[in-house]
């Protein structure tokens, strides 16, 4: 975990902390003070690390520099990220120095809990300045806070804000480049002299004769190595100081309790003591609070039956979306696209770099963007539940759940997330104190189906499902299938997490303890921020990886290019002219009358009659268009048969001119249809000549059990550094490898059509569902396992998780198609 | 001091904190969430978890959690 703020030497501008309890607004606020101007650190979405952005607007010639920490209950750091607020604000080695003022956001509404926070920040030695947000709903349910006798009381600027509609921001802002030259606010607390006494002991011991490298504890983080044994801070001190620390302080813990405190109360007690005396004479309330809003809502949402029920139902709803709002998006990007692609081959002359571009970059990069406005949407339904509050409740509710793999609600949380995206998901692990349970999460969150996987299924569920309305027609059979496909994920990971909580991660479970935050409404604008976020990043991995992989498989599938291949085909090509010239000349030779030198086809009864029988197939073709009948459809063969009474009649009509037209019709028609099969066996051949095709030989007969052919195998093996390549792949070999001219058709057209040597069509409904197994379970990004080596801090999990995951997805495809050939 | 504490509680029954016990840091942790002593609790919705009001806040609560909290006798 490295983050790192600028020391005072290296830069001549203040850093100002924002920290506070979750909750309070402290991103909103972030992001109203600095104008949205940041530079984010770490993953949208997640404030999981420092965030810096400038402040506009400071007056006076400093520039500051704000830095957004995650949300933190208290200075003792039980969690990951508690730790890291810490590490930031006492300025430890490699997070740079202190900084120079501490503004502690608090939510007015809840203000007891949130002056915890603060009154343990006020005794770090820091400029403090203390931001009062959301005072509006505060004087909305009747509480008047006077933040002026609070100041004066504390010792510290008291600022009243609403982040949300930038009221508040200029005194805001004032304060805090006022409180870089204050200094430190005084501590304020009392705590009892059997507690005092081992504190003061404590940093004497711990200032000691050592050289001034070691960092010096605060009282408060004194405090807090004493009350929380095998605490954070315990563990860090002992690291510096040694394991004769161990002793010193369980003596010292061992003389508090015996004077009558209890380690786990004292600290409360006495802040909360405080805490009630000073807000006593601040805050007054006009009238007594009946059941608040938020309480209402939950009698239903947490309710066991019906939150559940509910639960269900906007997942349903969310998948259902997908299907409904972005089908007619993806159609038109894909059709931008195939036109794009047609130009292209238009434009530029046949050759390497026209089909660079072409089935390199547009196919390929192209294939993945078109699923943007679906990843888009899945993001929309997780910013709006997180930012109205829901999510607790969802962590709730599935507590018991979560109970029987052995963890609790909290780890639901980070699971969630990952159906975006892993990586976020793994970092935001960070909130769970247990170390097991953490681990245990981040090594099922990979399963949890991500964004990425979504073109996947979609792509193929679109293909190979029947649209179909089924449970009374509520629900499409798509969206049930794809409902289905992450449940495969999430039923694998259940088990998963079973089997590590009996073997490598035993330990009890860990109680539930969580705030329900009050529900409110989703503010647009952080939605909408968090969307193009995530949007901005995935056509930013798109365009580099995707790009860069698209590329070389591009080029494995192209080289060598041997010019035998041509030649041969060529050679083909010159056959069927010559056959077709050969019948033509039969053909003039029926034509009694025939005048010499004059193309057939210019024989102006011959061309009338050609005109004719145009007509007919022009009409056949708009009807089948029009009304959109399926091969082999009732429709279409009775439109089929008209047209051929058509051509009949025009052919009796005409005479020999007639048949002659037809006749030539005929002959051009076979001629066109075998220079097209000569192209498509010329790219075949040339793509089973590349480097690629060679390579896939290889990995035939080893996904052959699962129903694919050695394109798919290689498309799945080039997708093991980013999963979203494997569409981008599928459209380059299956783009190379097909009839150049065909480039109107999108990549489902081209995956219906796909056959084997002998004709066979490669994909059905079974192995569309191995395929689709096959990725729900497999660990194909690059990201998710340095993202687990990071977190766990070791090269042991990324393997563990990267073999299990693997093999699992072998086997569960092998399961699925084996069983679904039977039933097909 | 009541021994039946928060498991006891039906929806809307409320009482005041004694005081929390049970194994570090998880009572700690639960003290500085404010469930101190002369705090008042009120179970919004009781089983396992549970949801309490505390100084005007929604609280989750595990089994362990319930069992920590000590009330005083009304």
């Amino acid at each position: 975990m490295s983050v790192s703020l600028p020391t005072q030497v290296e830069s001549s501008h203040a850093v100002v902390a924002l920290v506070g309890n979750p909750n309070t607004g402290k991103t909103t606020l972030f992001n109203a003070l600095t104008g949205y101007r940041q530079r984010v650190g770490n993953y949208p979405g997640v404030t999981v690390e420092k965030k810096n952005g400038v402040m506009r607007q400071c007056g006076g010639a400093a520039k500051v520099e704000l830095v957004d920490l995650p949300g933190a209950y208290s200075l003792a750091a039980g969690s990951a990220d508690e730790a890291i607020v810490l590490d930031v604000l006492i300025g430890t080695g490699m997070h740079g120095a202190a900084p120079d003022a501490i503004v502690v956001v608090l939510d007015a509404t809840n203000l007891a809990r949130n002056f915890f926070f603060a009154s343990q920040v006020m005794e770090l030695g820091r400029p403090v300045v203390l931001a009062l947000n959301m005072v509006d709903l505060a004087e909305a349910s009747g509480m008047r806070v006077d933040t002026d006798a609070l100041a004066e009381r504390l010792g510290v600027q008291v600022i009243p804000v609403v982040a949300t509609k930038g009221v508040g921001l200029d005194r805001l802002r004032r304060a805090i480049c006022e409180s870089i030259e204050t200094g430190a606010p005084k501590s304020p607390l009392d705590f009892p002299d059997c507690v005092r006494t081992e504190l003061e002991a404590l940093r004497a011991s711990l200032a000691g004769p050592e050289p001034g490298s070691n960092h010096v504890p605060t009282a408060v983080e004194a405090l807090q190595t004493l009350l929380n044994p095998g605490g954070y801070h315990e563990t860090r001190l002992v690291t510096q100081h040694g394991r004769a620390l161990f002793e010193e302080l369980a003596e010292r813990r061992g003389r508090i309790v015996a004077a009558g405190e209890s380690l786990a109360e004292v600290e409360a007690r006495v802040r909360y003591a405080w805490i009630g005396g000073i807000l006593e004479s601040a805050v007054t309330r006009s009238r007594t609070l009946g059941e608040p809003r938020s309480e209402k809502a939950d009698r239903i949402l947490t309710h066991r039956l019906w939150g559940m029920a509910i639960l269900l139902v906007l997942m349903c709803g969310c998948f259902q979306s997908i299907y409904a709002w972005a089908g007619p998006l993806m159609d038109a990007i894909d059709g931008g696209f195939a036109g794009l692609a047609t130009w292209i081959g238009a434009a530029l002359p046949a050759g390497a770099l026209q089909s660079l571009i072409r089935d390199g970059v547009i196919a390929g990069a192209g294939a993945v963007l078109v699923f943007l406005p679906q990843i888009m949407i899945l993001f929309l339904f997780i910013a709006v539940l997180e930012d109205c509050g829901y999510m607790a409740r969802v962590a709730f509710l599935l507590d018991r759940w979560m109970g029987l793999i052995g963890l609790n609600g909290k780890s639901f949380i980070p699971l969630l997330s990952s159906f975006a995206c892993a990586v976020p998901g793994i970092m935001s692990t960070r909130t769970i104190e247990d170390k097991r349970d953490r681990f245990l999460t981040i090594l099922i969150a990979p399963l949890m189906s991500c964004s990425a996987r979504l073109p996947v299924y979609i792509l193929l569920i679109a293909a190979f499902v029947p649209n179909r309305p089924v449970l009374g027609g509520v629900v499409g059979l798509q969206a049930l299938t794809l409902l289905a496909m992450y449940c495969v994920g999430t039923v694998v990971a259940v088990l998963v997490a079973l089997v590590l909580k009996r073997t490598l991660l035993k330990g009890p479970r860990q109680s539930f303890l969580m705030e329900l935050p009050a529900y409110k409404w989703p503010s647009a604008k952080t939605v909408l921020y968090r969307i193009y976020e995530q949007a901005k990043a995935f056509c930013v991995s798109a365009g580099t990886i995707i790009f860069a992989v698209a590329i070389v498989i591009w080029a494995l599938g192209y080289y060598p290019h041997p010019a035998s291949v041509a030649s041969a085909h060529d050679a083909q090509r010159a056959s069927a002219s010559k056959a077709h010239t050969q019948r033509l000349e039969e053909i003039s030779g029926e034509l009694a009358g025939a005048t010499a030198g004059v193309a057939l086809q210019d024989e102006p009864q011959v061309a009338a009659a050609l005109a004719a029988l145009e007509g007919v197939e022009n009409a056949f073709s708009d009807r089948v268009t029009d009304r959109d009948f399926a091969e082999g459809s009732e429709g279409r063969l009775a439109a089929r048969r008209e047209a051929d009474e058509g051509i009949a009649s025009i052919v009796a009509q005409f005479g020999p001119p007639g048949r002659t037209a037809s006749a030539l019709r005929q002959s051009s028609e076979a001629l066109e249809q075998e220079l097209s099969l000569i192209d498509k066996s010329e790219s075949g051949a040339y793509l089973r000549q590349s480097i690629l095709g060679r390579m896939g030989a290889w990995i035939e007969p080893v996904v052959r059990p699962l129903g694919w052919d050695w394109r798919i195998g290689m498309a799945a093996i080039a997708a093991f550094p980013a999963r979203e390549v494997v569409i981008a792949t599928m459209g380059t070999i299956y783009n190379l490898g097909d009839d150049q001219d065909e480039t109107s058709e999108g990549l489902r057209a081209k995956l219906q059509s796909a056959a084997w040597p002998d004709g066979r069509k490669v994909y059905n409904l079974p192995v569309a569902l191995s395929i689709m197994v096959f990725f729900a379970l497999c660990c194909q990004c690059g990201a998710t396992l340095a993202t687990i080596k990071r977190e766990t801090n070791s090269w042991r999990w990324p393997v563990f998780t990267f073999t299990y995951m693997t093999t699992l997805a072998y086997l569960a495809a092998l399961v699925t198609y084996q069983t679904a050939i039977r039933f097909a | 001091m009541n021994d039946t504490g928060l498991a006891s509680f039906g929806r809307g029954d409320s009482g005041v904190i004694e005081g929390v016990v049970g194994a570090l840091p998880s009572s700690k942790r639960l003290a500085d969430l404010g469930f101190v002593r002369g705090a008042m609790i009120m179970m919004v919705y009781p089983g396992i978890p549970c949801i309490v009001r505390i100084s005007g806040r929604c609280v989750g609560l595990g089994a362990e959690h319930q069992r920590s909290i000590k009330l005083s006798t009304m």
